[in-house]
């Protein structure tokens, strides 16, 4: 007996393992693409025609940004209930069918997008953030559709787990590990609502001819409005990672249980009305509603901020507690030669920068000067490229023997990969920014016009792309040691000598977090309040402005015109009624 | 070792930001390095690492390090 995530619950082991295996698969083919686009780019080596690098660059967005991160994050989440809450999934029948759903929403996603690599009509390069005017294959958004639902079912399956749980402990804390996952999902829930409604009402319909145009700008703040979010949505998971393992993997406990709870709480409320913030070149919306998002979105440096003190306080413990002293002594006690742990640590570090990036992002004067520049590029390979994707990769390490029952091929060669991605990534992203600031754009095969040269403040264009080269050869390296990783662990034999399926202790417990923080209702009532706050007039102005299918428009057809009006109608009442619901629970718990 | 391998790796990989954005930090105040210039700076810090991690602690031998 080892006590392993797997003995403890075989079934749900499966689904987890697929669920991580789904998204090694995106990875792989993912970074495949972003080496090529990245020799493209440079001129170091180019294969393919220049009009194909949108194809390449879609799938690596979509493949990386969306199924790699999602795929991980609901393997993660279900392991995190089933743990924390020490029971199994209510039906695993229930759980395969999601992740089945989610399974055919990427087959039927990838299927368009490839097309565009061949001589068929199909094609679906619109990249990553596939808003209007780009049109894409109905494929592709149809596949989309499922995707999303299976996210969603995934979220009922852990709601579910939560409420049968809570039957039987009335009068427990939420387990901080379900706490997280279901925070998450209740922002996703409210997230996802823009890219439905961008796909279903208008983005559809229109692949479909059903419409013949539609608002792009109306497309565009719909798709921010889940697109900004989608990063949480992929960024609380290593959040958690960094909450509930990095303190037990540095020999200590988790500094404090109720701040987690504050951080998570407050990505509830904030992540979602801030989408705006890309779109501050975006004509047609007013500069104080920008301003509105610019706002929450600098709010949003308070979670981080809060997070980087627990996180760093947690490791000190756990280094004090393994015999580190003085004032920096003790980073020398930290487990370093454990690939689990260097990987989270350095990924936190380069989170750092990111943020730091990304408030020159959110400025909205100083954002003028980057914007849809390659320092946009830099940043996001910061965030989601790195903080989210090394520790997602570094807990593979830990994770793997659990739903496995293997050891580890080797922790030689896990070490050598995190530290790669790490070094690679500052080549990379660095050169990334500097480009930005030169103002080389990001979303082109060729950067270069004709006239005009870019000049560098420091060293050269050409030293640049050099550097943006090293880096992906490395990231690629790195890569290719972690699936050999995987594959070679895969291969093992089942081993007797894991590691049990535990997460951090906490010094300051649940117990010490005011009870209003479980009180998830409050929290999902607010943040529908802030969104409407954000949203309502913005929208309601562009309709205005440029109607719901685009002011060229005289011709709609009657029944889709009449249905979107009922449900805009609908909608807005709706959500009105929501707001001064909470509003008047709000001034309950507050008076 | 003054510190274990593990640490001395990540340390090592902490020279890779450190020379790239040095070199940006120089131009500031009209310190122009090459990538040559920079490559060498680079691979010297580590050197310098290196033989600071390996020497043996004062009061210790080799045998007791």
């Amino acid at each position: 007996m080892t006590n392993t995530y797997i003995e403890s619950f075989p079934a749900e082991a499966k689904v987890v393992r697929a669920a991580f295996y789904s998204s090694f698969l995106a990875l792989a083919i993912g970074g495949l693409f972003g080496i090529i686009q990245t020799l493209h780019r440079t001129g170091y080596y180019r294969f393919m025609d220049s009009a194909d690098y949108y194809t390449v660059l879609t799938a690596h967005g979509v493949l990386l940004a969306i199924t790699f991160t999602i795929f991980f994050l609901v393997g993660v989440f279900t392991w995190a209930t089933t743990t924390s809450l020490d029971r199994p999934v209510e039906d695993i029948r229930f759980t395969w069918a999601w992740y089945g759903l989610m399974v055919l929403g990427t087959v039927l996603t990838a299927i368009p997008i490839f097309a565009g690599f061949t001589d068929s009509e199909m094609s679906a390069s619109v990249l990553f953030t596939f808003y209007a005017p780009l049109q894409g294959h109905p494929l592709f958004y149809f596949g989309l559709v499922l995707f999303v639902v299976g996210t969603w079912l995934a979220g009922v399956d852990w709601f579910r787990s939560w409420w049968a749980w809570k039957q039987e402990h009335p009068d427990e804390r939420i387990p901080l590990p379900t706490f997280m996952v279901l925070t998450t999902t209740l922002m996703w829930y409210i997230a996802t609502l823009g890219v439905a409604a961008a796909i279903l009402l208008f983005l559809l319909p229109w692949s479909l001819g059903l419409v013949e145009s539609v608002n792009p700008l109306l497309t565009r703040t719909l798709f921010w409005f889940f697109g900004h979010p989608v990063v949480y949505f992929w960024l609380m998971p290593a959040y958690m990672m960094w909450y509930v393992l990095l303190p037990k993997i540095s020999g200590g406990k988790l500094f404090s249980d109720p701040l987690a709870r504050v951080v998570f709480v407050l990505f509830l409320i904030l992540s979602v009305p801030t989408g705006i913030h890309h779109q501050y070149l975006d004509p047609g919306i007013a500069e104080g509603f920008k301003f509105i998002a610019m706002t929450n979105t600098m709010f949003l440096l308070l979670p981080s901020l809060l997070t980087a003190f627990t996180v760093v306080a947690s490791m000190e413990h756990g280094a004090r507690q393994r015999g580190g002293t003085g004032y920096l002594g003790w980073l020398k006690a930290l487990p370093w030669r454990d690939p689990v742990f260097a990987g989270m640590a350095l990924a936190g570090l380069m989170f750092a920068a990111a943020g730091f990036s990304g408030m020159i992002n959110a400025g909205m004067n100083i954002n003028y000067l980057v914007h849809n520049t390659f320092w946009v590029v830099g940043h996001f390979h910061l965030t989601v490229g790195t903080a989210v994707a090394l520790t997602f990769m570094a807990v593979t390490y830990w994770f793997l023997p659990q739903v496995t029952g293997k050891a580890l091929w080797s922790r030689s060669v896990a070490l050598g990969q995190v530290v790669l991605w790490f070094v690679g990534m500052t080549f990379m992203s660095n050169a990334m920014h500097r480009g930005g600031l030169l103002g080389i754009p990001r979303r082109t095969a060729e950067p270069q016009y004709e006239g005009f040269e870019f000049e560098a403040a420091v060293g050269s264009v050409g030293e640049l792309d050099a550097q943006i080269a090293l880096g992906g050869a490395l990231l690629t390296l790195s890569l290719v040691l972690f699936f050999a990783n995987v594959v070679g662990t895969a291969l093992n034999s089942r081993s007797d000598d894991l590691p049990a399926n535990e997460y951090a202790d906490t010094l300051s417990g649940p117990s010490d977090a005011p009870l209003v923080l479980d009180n998830l209702k409050l929290w999902t009532a607010i943040a529908i309040v802030l969104v409407i706050f954000a949203y309502s007039f913005p929208l309601l102005s562009i309709i205005e402005r440029g109607g719901l299918f685009g002011p060229e428009l005289t011709e709609l057809p009657v029944s889709i015109g009449l249905g979107l009006e009922y449900l805009w109608v609908t909608t807005v009442s709706t959500v009105t009624a929501a707001g001064e619901t909470a509003i008047t629970i709000i001034a309950g718990v507050s008076s | 070792m003054r510190i274990s391998k593990g640490a001395l790796l990540i340390v090592i990989a902490f020279i890779a930001p450190l020379i790239v954005e040095l070199r940006t930090v120089l131009a500031w105040v009209n310190v122009e390095l090459t990538l040559l210039e920079s490559a060498v700076l680079g691979i010297g810090l580590i050197g310098v690492i290196l033989v600071w991690a390996l020497w043996p602690q004062e009061g210790t031998s080799e045998s007791a390090g």
